[in-house]
C-alpha cells in the first residue's frame, strides 16, 4: 500500500511502462518455443534458448510486478504478476508440447463441464448472507476449471477426436452421453474457461445484489457452454444448448439496464424459435437413421452417415442454419443482439460476445457442414453474400452510426462474426482455419472491449460517446488498454485480429465454393476492415482525445486494481495470438482439414448438376454412406459391436 | 391370490379411504390429515408399482376391471399425483383455515374414481369411474363455501361436466344399441365384424364430444379457467393433474381400443384429422390466450389446456404409426403431472392467509422475499416450457418424436412453434419474480412456510429431475401400457 505522493511525470509514464511490459512479455515468448519451429537453430543456441524459455515466465512476472502503476496495491500487483507468469508458462508449455501424447483421460471433459455445474448447485446451499464466501467458491471453481482445461493441451490435436467419453444414457432411443474434443472445440473450450473467470472477477466490482443467484447463473452458464462445445450426441448438444438460455436470460433480466425485461425476453424467444426447429430437424434425422440402420441413434458420427435427398436435406439444413445464425447473429435475425448487449451487465456482455455467439459459428461448422455437406455446399455461396453484405458491411455501417459505445461494440461483433461465417462458407483450408482462429480472437478482443466499456460505465453511468472527450488525460492507463483492444479489434498486424481476418480473406479469394464471386466477396471483406478502422478509431478519437471539457470527466479515477487484473490477461493474449498464431493454428488445421475433406468427399460423391441452377445433388431415397475415416476409435469400435 | 395382488392398489385406496373417513370423524385435530391421506396414496402407488414389476399377468380380474399394463401405469401415476396434492392441501388448508377432513376424503375417492376409469373394461365402469372422479372434483372446486367465486366455479364445473357426461352416456346407450355389448372388447369385435353404420357414427360423435370436453381442449375449454381460478389451489392442481390424466386414460381406451380400427382411426376417414385440428387450435389459441392473462392461476389453467393440445398429437400419430405410439402420451402425462403440481404448489407457497398469490403483481420480487418458492416455481415452469434437462422437455421430445416418426412433420413443427409461444408467459412469471420489485405501497402476498408444501415440492422436483435425466424406466412402463391397448 504505497502511500507516497505520485509525481506527475512518473504517472504519465505508466501506460508506456505497461505497454512495454506487455510487448516484452509477448516478445520474450519467442524464446519459449525453442524445441520446435527453429529447425536451423538447433545447435549451440538450443540450450540457451530453452533456458530463456524456462526463465521467461518468472522474468515476466517480475517485470510486470515492477512496472505496474504505483497506486496499485502489493496484493493486486502480485496477482497480476502471477497471472502473467501463468500465461507465459502456458504458452511455453504449449509450444514445446510433445508430439506423441500420453494416455488420455476419458473423464476429463466431464470434469470440465461438471465442475462448474456442480459448484453452481453447491452454491445454492451456501448462506445468502456471506457473499464473500460465495464469490470465493465461484472463483476457486472457475480457476480449477481453467487449470483442468490446460491439461487438454497435452494431447496433440490431429484429425481425430480426443478425450472420448461415450456411455449409454437412454438406451431405448439410442441417446448417449458422448463427449469428445477436436482441434476446433479445443480452443473454444479453453476460451470459455479463460474468459468466464475474468468476467466473473470483474463483475464482483459492479454487481453487488443477489450474489448467490449471480454466481449460480455464471457457473451454470459456463458448464452448459463447455458442454455444448464438446457434445457429440445431438440430443446432449441440444440439452446444453437450451440450458444456456436460462442463466443468460436471468443475467440480462435481473442485473441489466432499464429496458432489461424486453431485451431478455427478446433474446430468449429469438433463440428459442431457432432451437426448437433444430430439435425438430434432429428428431427427423434420428428417425431417418433408425429407419435405415434399424437401431436408434443420436450420435454425430452415426447421423453423419445419413444421406437424404436434396429436397429433405435443405429443410433440415435450414432448421439448423436458422438456429445457428440467430445465435451468431447474422442479418436479418441479428436484432436481438444490440438490445441484449445494451441491457446486459458487463460480465453478461463479455460472456455473450466472447463465448456464446461462438456457439452459433461452431454449431454451423460442426453440424451443418458435418451433417448436411451437400446442402451446405449448395447454399454456401449465397450465404457468403449474406455474410458479407448483411454481416460485415451492414454491421460496420450500423456500428458507425451508433452513439452508445456498447451498442457500437455490439454491432462490431455482428461485423466480426461475419468474417467467421464468411470463412466457413468459403470452405477453403485457410479460410476455415482463419474462421476458427477468428472465433478465439473475437472472444479475446471483444471481451476486452466490453470489459473496458464496463469500466467507464461504472464511473459515469453513461456510455454515450458525446458524454466523453479527452479522458486520456485523466485515465491514461485505461486509455492505453482501450487502444490496444481497439487495434486488436480492427486487426492491426501484430495483434490477434489481423491473423484471423487475413486468413479468412485470403482463403475467400481462392474459394471454389464461392465460384467467380470469391474475389468480390473478399473485396467486400477487405472493405469491412477499412470500415472497422473508421468506426473504431473515430469513436476512440471522440472519447479519449481532444479537449476534456466536461466537468464530470475531469476527476475520473483511472483503472483500479480489480479491473487491471481482469484486463491484463486479455491484453497479453491479444499479443500472444497476434505474434504466434502458428501455435494456435497448428492445433486447428488438422481438424478443419478433416471437416473440409469430409465435405469434399460427399460433394464429389454427389456432384451438383451443371445445367441447373439449383439441385442436381442426391435425389434418391435416403441411404447410409460409409463411416468417415477419421471417426473416433471409440465410435468405430462401438459400431462394430453393433 | 394373484387377483387380490393385482387388485391391491384398488383395495388399499378404497379401504384406506373408508378408514380415513372414520378416523377423521373421530379425530380431534385436523393437523396431520394431509400426511395420512398422502401416505395412503403413496402406498397405493407403491403397490401398483409392485404389481407392475412383479410380472403377474392377469388379462382381466373381471371383465369390468382390467389389470393390464395401462391400468398399472395409471395406478402408479394417479395416486402419486394425488398424494402430492394431499400434501399441498395439508399446508394450504391449514394456512387458509379451511382444514376440514372432507377435502382429503374427496381426494381419495376422486382418485379411486380416476383409477377405476383408467382400469375400466366396460362402458358401465367407465361411467362409474368418470362420475366418481368428477363429482369429487366438483365438490372440491366449491370447497370454499364462503367465497362466491369458489361456489361459482363449482357450479359451472358441475353443470357443464354433467352435461358432457350426459351426452357421453347418450352415446354409450347408442353404442350398446348398435353393438349389443357393453364391454369394450366386445364392442370392438362387433365394430370390426359388422362395419360402420350411421347409428355407430352418431354414437361415436356423442362420445367424442364428451371426451374432448373432459380433456378441456379448445373449443370445449370454457369451463376450465373459471373452475381452476375459483377453486382452492390444491383442488386446481388435482383437476389439472389427476382428473385430466384419468380423462386421458379414458380417451385412450375409447379412441384407441374401441374406435381404433381402420374405419375410425385412419387418417383419411376417421377422427385423427379432427383431433389434429383441435390440437393445433388448442396449442396456438390456448397459448395466445394464456399470454394475455393477468392471473397466474388462470395462466396455469390455460397452460393445462395447451398441454392437453400437445398430448392430442400422440392420438393423431396412432393413425399411421399404430397404437404403440400412444406411449408418448402416457410418458407426457407423467412429466406433466409432476411439473404442474409443482407449479401450483409453488404458487401456494407464494401466498398466505388473507392474501393468496393470484396475479403476476403478487409474485413481484418473490426471488428476494422467498427464494425457495421462486426457485421452485421457476424450475417447474421451465419444465412446463420444455427446457432441458427437465422432465417437461423429455415429454415434449417423446411426443414430437412419435409425430415425426409417424410422418406428421407439419404437426410436429406446429408443436415446436407453439412451445416457443408458451415460453413467453412462463418466462413472464420468472421476470416478475426476479426482475421486479413490488410497487411501493402495494400489499404483497406474504409467502407462507409449510413443511408439507415443502415436502410436496421436493418430491415433485426430484421426480421432475429423475424423469429428465433417467426416463428409461418410465419409458418402458409407458410403452408396455401402450402395447396393452
Amino acid at each position: 500500500m504505497s502511500t507516497e505522493t505520485k509525481e506527475p511525470s512518473s504517472r504519465s509514464l505508466m501506460p508506456l511502462g505497461i505497454l512495454a511490459a506487455i510487448l516484452f512479455a509477448s516478445f520474450a515468448l519467442v524464446f519459449a518455443p525453442s524445441n520446435q519451429g527453429f529447425d536451423g537453430a538447433r545447435g549451440a543456441n538450443h540450450s540457451l534458448l530453452s533456458m530463456l524459455g524456462g526463465i521467461a515466465p518468472f522474468a515476466l512476472s517480475a517485470v510486470i510486478a515492477y512496472l505496474a502503476p504505483r497506486d496499485v496495491g502489493k496484493g493486486a500487483r502480485a496477482t497480476i504478476a502471477v497471472i502473467v507468469g501463468f500465461i507465459a508458462l502456458f504458452v511455453s508449455r504449449m509450444a514445446t508440447e510433445s508430439t506423441e501424447g500420453g494416455p488420455e483421460s476419458s473423464t476429463l471433459l466431464s470434469w470440465l463441464l461438471g465442475l462448474p455445474i456442480g459448484t453452481g448447485i453447491f452454491i445454492l446451499f451456501l448462506p445468502r448472507q456471506s457473499p464473500k464466501l460465495i464469490q470465493g467458491v465461484t472463483l476457486v471453481s472457475m480457476l480449477g476449471t481453467l487449470a483442468l482445461s490446460m491439461s487438454l493441451l497435452a494431447a496433440p490435436m490431429g484429425r481425430a477426436f480426443h478425450f472420448n467419453q461415450d456411455i449409454a444414457w437412454i438406451p431405448s432411443f439410442g441417446i448417449r452421453y458422448h463427449v469428445a474434443l477436436d482441434g476446433i472445440s479445443l480452443w473454444l473450450v479453453i476460451l470459455t474457461t479463460f474468459i468466464v473467470p475474468i468476467a466473473t472477477y470483474a463483475s464482483f466490482g459492479s454487481v453487488t445484489t443477489r450474489m448467490k443467484d449471480w454466481c449460480f447463473s455464471l457457473l451454470l452458464l459456463q458448464g452448459a457452454m463447455i458442454g455444448a462445445f464438446v457434445s457429440l450426441d445431438l440430443f446432449l448438444f441440444y440439452v446444453f444448448w437450451e440450458l444456456m438460455l436460462v442463466p443468460m436470460y436471468l443475467m440480462i433480466g435481473v442485473w441489466g439496464g432499464d429496458n432489461r425485461r424486453y431485451a431478455a425476453t427478446k433474446f430468449f424467444l429469438y433463440t428459442m424459435v431457432g432451437s426448437v426447429l433444430m430439435l425438430g430437424a434432429i428428431l427427423y434425422l434420428a428417425y431417418a437413421y433408425q429407419k435405415l440402420a434399424g437401431v436408434p441413434s443420436f450420435d454425430y458420427f452415426d447421423l453423419q452417415r445419413v444421406m437424404l435427398p436434396q429436397h429433405i436435406q435443405v429443410f433440415l439444413f435450414g432448421a439448423f442454419l436458422l438456429s445457428f445464425v440467430i445465435k451468431v447473429p447474422m442479418f436479418p435475425v441479428h436484432t436481438w443482439l444490440p438490445d441484449a448487449h445494451t441491457e446486459a451487465p458487463t460480465a453478461g456482455s463479455i460472456i455473450l460476445a466472447a463465448v456464446m455467439l461462438k456457439l452459433g459459428t461452431y454449431g454451423y461448422l460442426r453440424f451443418n457442414l458435418g451433417l448436411f455437406p451437400e446442402a451446405s455446399h449448395w447454399a454456401g455461396a449465397n450465404l457468403a453474400g449474406v455474410a458479407v453484405l448483411g454481416g460485415i458491411l451492414y454491421g460496420a455501417l450500423c456500428a458507425w452510426k451508433q452513439d452508445d459505445i456498447k451498442r457500437l461494440v455490439a454491432y462490431s461483433s455482428v461485423a466480426h462474426l461475419g468474417y467467421v461465417m464468411l470463412g466457413i462458407f468459403a470452405g477453403t483450408r485457410a479460410s476455415l482455419e482463419g474462421a476458427v482462429l477468428q472465433m478465439v480472437n473475437h472472444g479475446v478482443s471483444t471481451g476486452a472491449l466490453f470489459l473496458l466499456v464496463g469500466v467507464i460505465y461504472d464511473r459515469r453511468h453513461t456510455r454515450m460517446v458525446n458524454a466523453f472527450g479527452g479522458i486520456a488525460k485523466v485515465m491514461p492507463v485505461y486509455t492505453a488498454f482501450f487502444i490496444i483492444a481497439t487495434l486488436a479489434s480492427i486487426g492491426v498486424p501484430g495483434t490477434n485480429g489481423f491473423v484471423g481476418e487475413f486468413l479468412v480473406i485470403t482463403g475467400t479469394v481462392v474459394s471454389k465454393n464461392l465460384g467467380r464471386f470469391g474475389a468480390v466477396q473478399a473485396l467486400g471483406a477487405a472493405l469491412g476492415v477499412i470500415l472497422g478502422a473508421l468506426y473504431m478509431l473515430s469513436m476512440v478519437e471522440k472519447v479519449f482525445f481532444g479537449p476534456n471539457d466536461k466537468e464530470e470527466n475531469k476527476h475520473l479515477t483511472d483503472i483500479n486494481s480489480r479491473e487491471l487484473i481482469a484486463i491484463v490477461p486479455l491484453t497479453v493474449m491479444i499479443f500472444v495470438i497476434g505474434l504466434f498464431p502458428n501455435m494456435f493454428v497448428d492445433q486447428i488445421k488438422e481438424a478443419t482439414a478433416r471437416v473440409q475433406d469430409d465435405m469434399q468427399m460427399r460433394v464429389q460423391l454427389n456432384p451438383p448438376a451443371t445445367t441447373e441452377a439449383y439441385g442436381g445433388y442426391y435425389q434418391g431415397a435416403p441411404k447410409l454412406v460409409e463411416r468417415r475415416s477419421e471417426a473416433t476409435p471409440v465410435a468405430a469400435a462401438r459400431s462394430e459391436v453393433k | 391370490m394373484n387377483s387380490i395382488f393385482a387388485l391391491s392398489p384398488f383395495l388399499i385406496l378404497g379401504l384406506g379411504a373408508l378408514l380415513f373417513m372414520l378416523a377423521e370423524a373421530f379425530s380431534l385435530s385436523n393437523k396431520g390429515l394431509g400426511i395420512v391421506a398422502s401416505v395412503i396414496l403413496f402406498a397405493t402407488s407403491a403397490f401398483a408399482l409392485a404389481t407392475s414389476f412383479s410380472g403377474v399377468q392377469l388379462s382381466a380380474v373381471t371383465p369390468w376391471i382390467l389389470s393390464d399394463d395401462l391400468s398399472k401405469f395409471f395406478s402408479v401415476l394417479l395416486p402419486f399425483g394425488a398424494a402430492l396434492v394431499s400434501l399441498l392441501a395439508g399446508g394450504y388448508l391449514e394456512e387458509h383455515r379451511l382444514n376440514r377432513g372432507e377435502f382429503y376424503t374427496i381426494i381419495l375417492f376422486s382418485t379411486f374414481g380416476a383409477m377405476t376409469l383408467a382400469a375400466a373394461g366396460d362402458l358401465l365402469t367407465i361411467l362409474l369411474g368418470l362420475e366418481t372422479m368428477s363429482l369429487g372434483a366438483y365438490a372440491l372446486s366449491a370447497f370454499r363455501r364462503t367465497s362466491q367465486r369458489s361456489v361459482e366455479a363449482g357450479l359451472k364445473y358441475f353443470l357443464l361436466g354433467s352435461f358432457a357426461a350426459a351426452i357421453m352416456l347418450f352415446g354409450f346407450a347408442f353404442l350398446y344399441g348398435v353393438t349389443g355389448h357393453t364391454d369394450l372388447a366386445g364392442i370392438k369385435n362387433e365394430i370390426a365384424s359388422a362395419g360402420i353404420n350411421g347409428r355407430l357414427v352418431f354414437a361415436f360423435v356423442l362420445i367424442f364430444v364428451g371426451i374432448v370436453f373432459k380433456l378441456s381442449v379448445i373449443p370445449f375449454h370454457m369451463w376450465a379457467p373459471d373452475a381452476y381460478e375459483g377453486a382452492p389451489t390444491p383442488a386446481s392442481s388435482l383437476m389439472a393433474a389427476t382428473v385430466k390424466a384419468g380423462a386421458f386414460a379414458m380417451a385412450a381406451r375409447l379412441l384407441v381400443t374401441v374406435f381404433g380400427d381402420a374405419g375410425f382411426a385412419s387418417w383419411g376417414t376417421g377422427w385423427p384429422p379432427v383431433l389434429a385440428w383441435i390440437s393445433v387450435i388448442t396449442m396456438f389459441v390456448g397459448n395466445l390466450i394464456a399470454g394475455r392473462q393477468d392471473s397466474v392461476k388462470r395462466m396455469l389453467a390455460y397452460s393445462s389446456v395447451v398441454h392437453a393440445g400437445y398430448m392430442l398429437i400422440a392420438f393423431v400419430t396412432v393413425s399411421r404409426a399404430g397404437a404403440a405410439e400412444v406411449s408418448g402420451l402416457f410418458f407426457y402425462l407423467a412429466t406433466y403431472t409432476v411439473s404442474t403440481i409443482g407449479a401450483f404448489g409453488a404458487l401456494i407457497l407464494a401466498g398466505s392467509r388473507g392474501k393468496e398469490a393470484v396475479s403476476y403483481e403478487d409474485l413481484s420480487g418473490l426471488g428476494k422475499r422467498h427464494p425457495a418458492a421462486a426457485l421452485a416455481f421457476s424450475f417447474f415452469l421451465l419444465s412446463l416450457a420444455g427446457i432441458p434437462p427437465t422432465a417437461g422437455f423429455m415429454g415434449k421430445w417423446y411426443i414430437l418424436r412419435s409425430a415425426i416418426n409417424g410422418g406428421f412433420t407439419a404437426l410436429a413443427v406446429a408443436g415446436f412453434l407453439a412451445s416457443v409461444l408458451g415460453a413467453y408467459y412462463y418466462l413472464r412469471v420468472l421476470q416478475y419474480m426476479y426482475t421486479r420489485d413490488p410497487a411501493p405501497g402495494a400489499t404483497v402476498a406474504v409467502p407462507m412456510r409449510s413443511p408439507m408444501v415443502y415436502a410436496a415440492l421436493i418430491l415433485s422436483a426430484v421426480a421432475v429431475l429423475a424423469l429428465g435425466f433417467a426416463p428409461e424406466a418410465t419409458f418402458r412402463m409407458a410403452e408396455a401400457a401402450a402395447k396393452s391397448l
